[in-house]
C-alpha cells in the first residue's frame, strides 16, 4: 500500500548530502520514515511548519524552513496534507582537510 | 514543587495549538493535576467518573493482544481528540481539537517523564 510512499522516500535519500526523510500527514503522524532520522519528530516538524506558515498567511506557495545545527540541516516543507521533512549532512571540516591532505 | 510542575504543564498546553487539556489521574479517575485553557471549549468530560476507568480497562485488554504492553491510546471524536497515555500508576489524558497535531502530543511523553516521576512518588508513598 505505501509501495509509492517508500519509493519516494528512497529517491529522496539517494540525493547529495542526505541521511534521512519523513513523511507527516495532517495529524502529525508519521507516514513513512527512511534513513537516520526518528520518526517522532514528525509531529514537532509539523508544528514548526504550521508556525512558520503563519508569517505569510497570503502566500499561496509552500513555505520551506530550514535549520541549521553544526554540520547538520533540517529542511522541511509543509504541501497541503502532506509534510516532508529531511535531515542533510555536510562533511566536517576536519573530514574535508584530512581528505584533501590525503 | 506542585507550582512548577503546573507552570511546566501550562507551557505544554500553550505550545501545542489546538490542546485543550491536560490531566494526569490515578488509575481510578482522582484527579492529581489539570491544566486547562480556559477560552478554550469547556471539555468536562475528562473528569466524569466513567471516563479513566474505562480507559484503563481498554488499556489491559489491548495488552492482551499480543503486541505487548498498550502505551497510548488515541481516539479520534467529530469535535474531539483524546490521547491518553498509560503511566502506572499514572494516567495522562491530552484532550484537543480533532484537527490537534496528535504527532505533537505523542512527542510530549518523553518530555513529561522527568515532572511524572516526582507526581509518581507521590502516589506510591505510603
Amino acid at each position: 500500500m505505501e509501495q509509492q510512499l517508500e519509493k519516494v522516500l528512497s529517491e529522496i535519500l539517494t540525493t547529495p548530502e542526505t541521511v534521512g526523510a519523513l513523511l507527516a500527514n495532517r495529524q502529525g503522524l508519521c507516514l513513512g520514515a527512511k534513513g537516520n532520522i526518528n520518526p517522532n519528530v514528525s509531529g514537532i516538524g509539523m508544528a514548526i511548519s504550521e508556525q512558520v506558515a503563519k508569517l505569510e498567511p497570503n502566500s499561496t506557495l509552500p513555505a520551506t524552513v530550514c535549520l541549521y545545527s553544526g554540520n547538520k540541516r533540517c529542511v522541511i516543507q509543509k504541501d497541503g496534507e502532506i509534510t516532508g521533512i529531511i535531515y542533510k549532512q555536510t562533511a566536517t571540516a576536519t573530514t574535508a582537510s584530512t581528505s584533501a591532505s590525503n | 514543587m506542585s507550582d512548577d510542575i503546573k507552570k511546566y504543564f501550562n507551557g505544554l498546553l500553550q505550545k501545542v495549538s489546538g490542546l485543550y487539556v491536560i490531566q494526569i489521574t490515578d488509575r481510578d479517575g482522582v484527579p492529581l493535576l489539570r491544566v486547562s485553557n480556559s477560552q478554550e471549549k469547556n471539555v468536562d468530560f475528562a473528569l466524569m467518573p466513567s471516563f479513566i476507568p474505562t480507559f484503563t480497562t481498554a488499556c489491559d485488554q489491548a495488552s492482551k493482544l499480543g503486541l505487548g504492553r498498550n502505551k497510548t491510546i488515541i481516539s479520534m471524536y467529530s469535535n474531539y481528540q483524546v490521547v491518553q497515555m498509560n503511566k502506572l500508576p499514572l494516567i495522562l489524558t491530552f484532550v484537543g481539537a480533532e484537527d490537534c497535531n496528535t504527532g505533537h502530543i505523542l512527542a510530549l511523553e518523553h518530555q513529561v517523564d522527568g515532572y511524572l516521576e516526582d507526581i509518581k512518588l507521590a502516589v506510591t508513598e505510603p
